[in-house]
């Protein structure tokens, strides 16, 4: 049970509180136009926010006969987290199912993954830049790198836990190696996978944003921040970043508790 | 029979839950008296807990008052211990540190609380288990030191809030008759809340048989009768029919319950 | 008993390490067999060669003492605040609700970045990287310290009220450790974060010159495959030890020890 340790009074009017947390951000907004517009802070180092606006809104709409700018930057970097992500993820699950059945297996790649998960993204991004250019395959190669490692490590988590009644069981019906391997283990490492899922997605994430700042061609989210921030064009930069807590938010929110609801939640493997 | 030493006044609590409001207690009136073993039984979510919490001070009543010692409970402190259901030790401390903790913060040196610490841990007969952690006892053993814990700082009353719940029927049975000596030895002031009539008629000095939510008190059954006491005795079955028809509709319940759970 | 532990703890290292020495030795053999180029692939014994005249040389150390000494600041600086602002948020309810909401949307925020901000803001230099290291840590670190909180034993919190303990000795004496469970997690988190950051923050900050971080990406302008490889491994089992070796053995000594890891 989860209860604060100070005695609550009651927990009375908690639906009419939803205002509560956009007080402060509105009130952070608020003094920084203030305090932005009356030149108490440089605002070229810190725009009010209605500049942010409004250059966000200047880069939508440049090129936009044809191609807005902003769009174009968002649709890169979400197409590269798409296909790096789901290279990622199955990769990630197959080889952690893998080494969840054979222990032995797991106990030659466990060491590996263990010093290989804390290397981030963009360290590797001069190697890589060096084996496959600037660009997307490196921005790919390392956006799925970074999302294989949390499903290979919890997926192999969750088949090491699984219960071996219910492996004997289903030898017993004379289940062969792939119904093993699909009706059973990971059906029951699904919560695990999906931890997984939703670590790797996150790392996926940030790699390529970060992998973008110095790998990027032209385009992409993470590229609009660097080159922005090499020009000195503060109001983009935190643009850039207001649109990445935006994007991100939708994407767990809408993607992953979807994915939860459909799987291990309907199986009642997770309470809510 | 001594003096009232808590005063329970007219006592109602009403909770919040959500949007709802639950009556836990409808006007419960009753006096504890000092060095008695008193028993609180009802239908289960009648409200002990909650009567016992508000003696604690854990939680304030929404109506009436509660007096120990004739001045109004204000919240909790060491002149009461608390034997909680789930234990509640501290996991992260020995046995002995465990029995410690109340000693320590309420004046005594270390040496001596060493000393009285020890004391308890023997009466409870968990001799040679001082330094061990909580998670590596059993259930039973892990309740001796919620018992020690609770009695070593020597509060004035000392509340139980289904302490041998968790306990499988053996040990549980067990547990009452050293609850029995322990109780011999010291003549505390007690509460002790249970579900079960056979334990409250093993244990105590007087029952008090609470109605459903919103609980009041129903009746109160002395007990007048040597310890230990013989479960089997026709004087134990007399009034253990009492308490059992004060319970009224529970009765049926109740003992089926029991019959399913051993302990006839 | 002690040289059995010993020889346990060696086979373990062993084992850790055998795998690590199957790839170098399938790798040395691919190269030298010419299935990979030695500009795109140099093999294990010229990277080990590097390491050799790097670390002689006493280059490898000074980008490393550079590292850890930013790591160390921000980190230390992250626990710090962390934990203050996780106990602030999880104590005052009107708080969580007011920041809370804005605490998880900041921790979706890569890290990194921040980075282009900081560039701005502060400058090209050390403090960029510290600051970003210290951001890095400090959310993991609040989220889960508030977490903890929220989720102690309100049995515990109420068996430590009743012995009369409240204030900041509660706090000191049951609530941080009865959320040690995951303020750890947070700090094992938190060091993830900040090291990846502390890597990043390095690579982009152009006016920082040593670093391990720098290392790798000034090995860029030489296309110098084998530094970055090496330094890669480097990162790799730094981050591995600071994890394993400081955090993994704190969890040991407490939360382990006193089993609170099983239960959750
Ligand atoms: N903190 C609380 N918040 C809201 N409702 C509560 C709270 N504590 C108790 N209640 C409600 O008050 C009623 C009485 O609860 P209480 O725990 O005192 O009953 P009980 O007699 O101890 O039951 P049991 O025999 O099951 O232990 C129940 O309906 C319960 O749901
Ligand atoms: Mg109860």
């Amino acid at each position: 049970m989860g209860v604060s340790w100070r005695k609550h009074k009651s927990s009375r009017a908690t639906g009419s509180r939803w205002w509560l947390p956009a007080l402060p951000v509105a009130l952070f907004l608020a003094g920084w136009q203030l305090l932005a517009g009356v030149n108490l802070i440089n605002p070229s180092l810190f725009p009010p926010p209605t500049e942010i606006a409004s250059e966000l809104a200047e880069l939508y709409t440049s090129g936009l006969p044809t191609r807005s700018l902003l769009i174009g930057h968002v649709t890169a970097t979400l197409s590269r987290l798409l296909v790096a992500s789901v290279i990622g993820i199955l990769s990630g699950t197959l080889a952690g199912a893998l080494m969840g059945i054979s222990s032995r297996l797991y106990r030659f790649f466990d060491p590996l993954i263990t010093v290989l998960m804390p290397v981030p993204g963009i360290a590797m991004a001069p190697l890589f830049i060096v084996w496959l250019g600037f660009g997307d395959p490196t921005i790919i190669a390392l956006g799925s790198i970074a999302a294989f490692f949390p499903l290979a490590y919890n997926t192999a988590a969750g088949v090491r836990s699984i219960d071996p009644q219910l492996v004997r069981a289903a030898r017993m019906m004379e289940a062969g190696k792939g119904t093993l391997l699909f009706d059973v283990y990971l059906p029951w490492a699904a919560g695990y996978v999906l931890v997984g899922v939703k670590l790797g997605l996150a790392r996926c994430w940030r790699t390529i944003i970060a992998v973008e700042f110095i790998a990027a061609a032209s385009w992409g989210l993470g590229y609009m921040i660097w080159d922005a921030a090499e020009y000195l064009r503060a109001g983009v930069v935190y643009g850039g970043i207001f649109l990445l807590i935006i994007i991100y938010f939708v994407i767990e929110k809408g993607l992953v508790n979807t994915l939860e609801k459909f799987t291990v939640e309907r199986w009642g493997m997770v309470q809510r | 029979m001594g003096k009232a030493i808590i005063e329970v006044q007219d006592v109602h609590k009403v909770f919040d839950q959500g949007a709802a409001q639950v009556e836990a207690l409808g006007g419960v009136t009753l006096d504890i008296h000092e060095g008695e073993f008193t028993v609180l039984i009802g239908p289960s979510g009648c409200g002990k807990s909650t009567l016992l919490y508000l003696m604690a001070g854990f939680e304030q009543p929404t109506a009436g008052r509660i007096l120990l010692d004739g001045r109004e409970i204000a919240g909790p402190g060491p002149d009461r211990g608390f034997v909680f259901q789930d234990y509640a030790l501290f996991p992260w401390k020995t046995v002995l540190g465990n029995v410690m903790f109340g000693l320590i913060h309420n004046g005594w040196s270390k040496s001596e609380a060493q000393r009285v610490a020890q004391e308890y841990i023997n009466l409870v007969h968990l001799g040679g288990f001082e330094n061990a952690y909580p998670h590596t006892l059993s259930g039973g053993m892990k309740q001796r030191v919620g018992i020690a814990r609770a009695l070593a700082y020597n509060p004035k009353v000392l509340l139980m809030d289904e302490p041998f719940g968790a306990l499988d029927a053996q040990t549980r049975k067990h547990m009452q008759r050293e609850l029995v000596d322990i109780w011999d030895k010291t003549h505390k002031t007690v509460v002790f809340v249970t579900h079960s009539v056979i334990e409250a008629v093993f244990l105590a000095d007087r029952i008090v048989v609470m109605t459903a939510r919103p609980g009041t008190v129903k009746g109160i059954v002395d007990v007048d009768m040597a310890r230990p006491r013989d479960y089997t005795g026709e004087a134990f079955l007399a009034v253990r029919r009492r308490v059992l028809n004060l319970l009224e509709e529970e009765v049926e319940k109740e003992i089926r319950l029991q019959e399913q759970a051993g302990e006839v | 008993m002690n040289g059995d532990s010993g020889r346990a703890a060696a086979k373990s290292i062993v084992e850790f390490l055998f795998p690590f020495l199957v790839v170098g030795l399938l790798w040395e053999l691919a190269v030298r067999l010419h299935l990979v180029g030695m500009e795109m692939l140099p093999s294990p014994s010229v990277i080990v060669g590097k390491l050799w005249t790097l670390t002689i040389r006493g280059v490898l150390l000074h980008h490393l003492a550079s590292s850890l000494y930013r790591l160390a600041i921000g980190y230390v600086l992250a626990v710090g605040l962390g934990i203050i602002v996780g106990v602030a948020l999880a104590s005052r309810r009107l708080l969580r609700e007011m920041f809370a909401p804005v605490l998880s949307m900041l921790i979706s925020v890569p890290t990194i970045a921040w980075v282009p901000v900081l560039l701005i803001t502060m400058g090209l230099g050390d403090r960029t990287v510290i600051t970003a290291v210290f951001l890095g840590g400090f959310f993991a670190i609040t989220y889960n310290t508030m977490r903890g909180i929220e989720m102690v034993n309100q049995g515990q919190l109420n068996a430590a009220r009743i012995m009369g303990v409240s204030g900041w000795r509660l706090f000191v004496e049951v609530l941080l450790p009865a959320s040690l469970v995951s303020v750890i997690t947070g700090l094992r988190l938190g060091i993830g974060y900040s090291w990846r950051a502390l890597v990043g923050g390095e690579m982009l900050s152009a006016l920082v010159e040593w670093g391990i971080g720098k290392m790798v990406y000034q090995a860029r302008f030489w296309n110098d495959v084998a530094v970055m490889l090496m330094g890669l491994l480097i990162i790799g089992f730094s981050g591995f030890l600071l994890d394993r070796v400081l955090l993994k053995w704190l969890e040991r000594e407490t939360v382990e020890k006193w089993g609170m890891l099983a239960k959750r």
